[in-house]
């Protein structure tokens, strides 16, 4: 497959309107941002609906304060989304378009089960704020986590496919009507999908995991102490859990699915390579601060920041990756750039500005006042 | 063309376009209007020291919420979802020329939402000097989110003189206009929905009669709105926009109606609510808010059809090509200029590969069924964005009896025939393979009576 065999779309008079480091930049840093509430959404909703039927005293409690901060959590996830959408659209059109339309009905699913995703949270979380679960509201936090798996399986098919010209040359093949692709086609004969989603998901275990230590440490002063002990535990072994979930399924997806000519860039890459093995070895010191913090009164920020390190690792890996993948069809840092500097400059300081805005409304809300004022 | 195109059978994949866009646009509008309830009535509650209306204000919250922030953000990111699918080249050349106007936006639905969640799970934490700060915060940053959107969307009816800068794209002819009238729209739907939820909610009649009287003067200053910028956004528009809804009798009714109910809805509010507020029922609410969604709806049909033959006006057609590609796609051919069907013609009809490309002159040399097969790509592919071969503006409804010599004229001069369509952009050969698909489409000529006197008929 070369740039010749493949049809990529002609690039926008205009240009593009950032050199290709800023764009992926934007990509990563959205990516990263996004992937916190994601992972505590995407694990937590079964963590949620497994807790809903236990008759464990701490772990319902814990299902009910995760799926107390979902509707929160949920709409951060969906904001944070954006970024890394819009600009893997300004990067990456040639191969995203195409990936997307090849599966274009399953695509557009994504919204409905997501709204109805997001509405189950919504049933789920009210019932246990009003302290009294029914059947329906379990099955709605239960569908919830269903379909937030789903979804989750779609966006791999997608980022997989993007990255696989050859499979979507395959793909329109076998599904189009008189060159028409009718979106019905999945990337599954792809031995990278099962992995790369199985992986993310191990993921995102480890991120709830932090989350429901840090949660625990720093806003459930009001539980007991025997729950709180209680929890830091379980955080741990939900850590415990997820490193050996996100290694089996990272050795699968390393060694066992990626071509030749990736794993040899890889190792011939030393930023790439120290990347993919701080993504690999990160998560075994978190796991090894999850548990000091989890025997002892120990400052859970560090854990958060090593958390923190791995997703990064784990994104700048994956994009690294991704750039391989495609170098032989599509270089987006050979783009022609026109650059906005102009309305770049008055993003980042409207950016800037609206962080300070969101900052001063979150003191207001840690430093309430008082209400007689 | 450019990208493979998404087959919808039946209903045309832009038709999804339309239905998210519509469907968002219903709670969007809310969401800024609504804000705009939530701060200037929780200001009022406050000053007046009004702690029923405070707990009624608190109910109406919630309901914001669960409509805007979930329902109203979820299909607004649905939107992006479908035009990526439906029309991947205007939002390729959209998401190159506005990523920053689009990042901007963000920051502003960012400080929405925070600003929401505390204005509603902080109610009883905040000093009331905060908590209508919120509020404020809030309806500020969804009427920028409006301010930015209505640009870049506004860009795509009449660009004006760009010159391909980002600030003079934004700023063109028709964003103003948009601006004024859908913040009118945004004022009105949010009173529309309150008097929904007020006239279900339990509550002291007098109460409910106050929320009734008090929120009809912002309708009523909408609806006002809405005629202005309406009649402004006429005037912006580019002298073929203007054309096309002057030749589509379906849309000079529309717009007529939309003007009718504008005036009907002020004088119903102020006849109304205004004057008599006990007026407002669960019926009445819910009347008035389906007017209101007709009103929405088919003010953005008609936005939406303005702009044909273009995506972009002036800039890409509603068959997803750049109106400067046309001549060379005249010259070499329709399907080989487009990357993936001259792949999907080249590996079904290999004898029409030549030097790389696609030699159409030899398209009349193949077999029918090939050359109709043609037809039917070029169909797909030149005509799929607006017709279906049966059903949303299907050709098989729309050319009962039509003669292959009627076919072959229109095929070549589309635009000639229908200014509101893009010009025909393939080879002669291309435009027969196409006319001959058609006719397998085409059902026979209705029998009027007295036609087969006059020698009519197909």
């Amino acid at each position: 497959m070369t740039p010749e065999t493949f049809p990529l779309a002609a690039g926008t008079p205009a240009g593009s309107p950032a050199p290709y480091w800023v764009l992926a930049g934007f990509k990563l840093l959205g990516f990263v941002l996004h992937m916190v509430p994601m992972h505590v959404w995407y694990a937590g909703m079964v963590l949620v609906a497994v807790c809903a039927f236990t008759r464990h005293a701490h772990a319902a409690r814990l299902g009910r304060r995760l799926a107390s901060a979902m509707p929160i959590l949920i709409a951060l996830g969906v904001n944070f989304g954006i970024v890394p959408l819009l600009f893997i659209q300004v990067a990456y059109y040639p191969v995203f378009y195409p990936a997307t339309i090849m599966m274009g009905w399953f695509w557009f699913s994504v919204i409905p089960m997501l709204l109805a995703a997001y509405y189950g949270v919504y049933v789920y979380a009210g019932q246990v704020r009003g302290g009294r679960v029914s059947p329906l509201g379990r099955a709605a936090g239960v569908v919830s986590a269903g379909l937030f798996l789903a979804i989750g399986f779609v966006f791999s098919n997608a980022f997989s496919l993007m990255a696989d010209p050859a499979r979507m040359l395959a793909l329109y093949e076998r599904t189009s009507v008189a060159g028409a692709v009718t979106g019905t086609g999945l990337n599954l004969a792809d031995p990278t999908l099962f992995p790369r989603w199985l992986m993310m998901f191990g993921l995102a275990i480890m991120t709830t995991a932090v989350y429901i230590l840090v949660e625990t440490r720093t806003a459930a002063r009001g539980e007991s102490e025997d729950y709180r002990r209680w929890a830091a535990r379980a955080a741990s072994r939900l850590h415990g859990l997820g490193l050996v979930w996100f290694g089996a399924m990272g050795a699968w997806y390393v060694f066992g699915t990626l071509e030749a000519r990736v794993t040899g860039a890889i190792a011939g890459t030393p930023g790439l390579l120290a990347a993919s093995a701080a993504s690999a070895a990160l998560p075994v010191l978190v796991w090894a601060l999850m548990r000091r913090a989890a025997a002892g009164p120990v400052a859970v920020w560090p854990v958060a920041a090593a958390q923190a390190a791995v997703l990064i690792a784990n994104a700048v890996s994956r994009q690294w990756v991704q750039s391989i993948e495609l170098a032989h069809v599509f270089r987006p840092e050979e783009l022609r750039v026109s650059a906005q500097w102009g309305p770049m400059a008055a993003f980042l300081v409207l950016f800037a500005a609206g962080l300070a805005v969101v900052a001063w409304m979150l003191r207001q809300l840690a430093h309430p006042g008082h209400r007689s004022e | 063309m450019h990208y493979p195109f998404w087959y919808v059978p039946g209903l045309t994949a832009p038709m999804l376009i339309a239905a998210v866009a519509v469907l968002h646009i219903y709670v969007a509008l809310y969401a800024v209007g609504g804000g705009l309830f939530l701060a200037v009535e929780t200001r009022h509650a406050y000053r007046t020291g009004n702690a029923a209306y405070l707990a009624y204000l608190r109910r109406h919250a919630w309901f914001f919420i669960l409509l805007t922030v979930v329902y109203g953000a979820i299909t607004g990111v649905g939107i992006w979802w479908t035009i990526g699918l439906a029309s991947p080249l205007p939002t390729q050349m959209l998401i190159h020329l506005f990523v920053f106007g689009w990042a901007m936006e963000y920051v502003f639905f960012l400080i929405e939402i925070v600003s929401a969640f505390i204005f509603y799970y902080a109610w009883d934490r905040l000093t009331p000097r905060a908590h209508q700060a919120m509020a404020w915060i809030y309806a500020g940053s969804a009427w920028m989110s409006l301010v930015i959107i209505t640009g870049i969307t506004a860009f795509m009816l009449n660009p004006g003189d760009w010159q391909g800068d980002f600030w003079r794209g934004w700023a063109n002819p028709q964003t103003l206009p948009q601006i004024v009238a859908r913040t009118g729209a945004s004022l009105l739907l949010a009173t529309l929905y309150v008097y929904v939820h007020s006239s279900f909610w339990n509550g002291p009649a007098g109460l409910r009669a106050m929320i009734a009287r008090r929120s009809a003067r912002p309708a009523m200053a909408g609806a006002v709105l809405i005629t202005l910028g309406g009649l402004w956004w006429h005037a912006a528009l580019p002298a073929s926009a203007k054309a096309t809804l002057i030749g589509a009798a379906a849309m000079n009714l529309m717009i007529a109606l939309i003007f009718a109910l504008s005036v009907v809805v002020f004088f119903m509010f102020y006849f109304g609510p205004y004057r008599h507020p006990e007026w407002v029922s669960p019926g009445f609410a819910v009347l008035l808010l389906l007017i209101g969604y007709i009103v929405t709806g088919q003010a953005e049909f008609v936005r939406e059809a303005a702009r044909k033959p273009f995506v972009i006006y002036g800039e890409v057609y509603s068959h997803n090509i750049y109106v400067s590609e046309v001549p060379r796609l005249k010259r070499d051919g329709f399907l080989d200029g487009g990357v993936w069907t001259r792949r999907y013609v080249a590996g079904r009809l290999p004898q029409l590969v030549s030097g790389g490309g696609l030699d159409e002159s030899r398209i009349p040399s193949l077999t029918e069924a090939d050359q109709r097969l043609i037809g039917r790509t070029v169909f797909m592919h030149h005509c799929g964005s607006c017709h279906a071969a049966s059903g949303y503006s299907g050709m098989r409804e729309m050319l009962p009896g039509w003669t292959p010599g009627m076919l072959d004229h229109l095929i070549v001069n589309l635009d000639r025939y229908h200014f509101f369509m893009p010009p025909w952009s393939g080879r002669p050969e291309e435009a027969l393979a196409l006319r001959r698909y058609l006719e397998t489409l085409a059902s026979p000529h209705p029998v009027l009576p007295g036609a087969e006197s006059r020698g009519g008929g197909a």
